[in-house]
């Protein structure tokens, strides 16, 4: 499963990262490919204070409540426990990663730094390509 | 063909995972992790408080090759049964 990340708010990641989740309990390998915003929401000093939801703004603390009350850690844990039960690759666009002056070790679980080509040929060939 | 609850009652399970108070995909991800700690033919029993645990995890047992025994719904909470089979 290849996921494309462009989006960078937690409700948009959480999203993302139950979607890891699932392919992962399935035994499928998952590569990430985060692009602007995404790398954005990735860096390690963002992690936390990157609370600003997509859609609803509004509802933010009734949100972070009803997550809360559900058990449900953050989308980051998530991906993290993910990552370490099964096959997930993180990659980063290399413009995404120098609009933000980021070097790897900058970015949350990224594994290497690639180009746009090879997003494009990951998801041709996934059997699910997902753009988020 | 899934065992009845009576059935169910009486399984021995060799590890018993309780992922109650945690929601999706938590339950799931507790149950890939301890299935590799039942041996094989072994039973893996999960509780849940999530909904769609009950739902899921026969699916995920179905799709990698595991075998599905049931559920057994207690007051707020279920047990689903698993056997280990690779």
């Amino acid at each position: 499963m290849v996921l494309v990340v462009f989006s960078g708010t937690p409700d948009r990641l959480l999203g993302m990262s139950v979607l890891v989740s699932g392919a992962v309990a399935l035994d499928m390998e998952v590569d990430i490919y985060l692009m602007l915003w995404g790398t954005y929401a990735f860096l390690k000093k963002n992690l936390e204070k990157n609370t600003e939801l997509s859609e609803h703004k509004e509802l933010a603390t009734q949100l972070s409540e009803g997550l809360k009350n559900a058990g449900l850690k953050p989308w980051y844990e998530i991906l993290k426990e993910a990552k370490e039960l099964g096959t997930v690759r993180i990659h980063v666009c290399g413009a995404a990663a120098k609009a933000w002056n980021a070097s790897l070790d900058d970015i949350f679980l990224a594994d290497d730094i690639v180009g746009a080509t090879e997003i494009i040929d990951a998801a041709k060939n996934a059997k699910i390509a997902l753009f988020i | 063909m899934p065992l009845s609850p009576e059935e169910l009652k009486k399984l021995k399970p060799d590890k018993t995972v309780d992922a109650r108070g945690v929601s999706c995909p938590g339950p799931l991800l507790a149950a890939k992790r301890a299935i590799t700690e039942v041996p094989i033919d072994g039973i893996l029993e999960v509780l849940s408080s999530d909904p769609g645990t009950a739902r899921d995890l026969p699916k995920w047992a179905e799709k990698v090759g595991h075998e599905f025994l049931g559920v057994i719904e207690e007051p707020g909470y279920w047990r689903i049964f698993v056997r280990r089979k690779k």
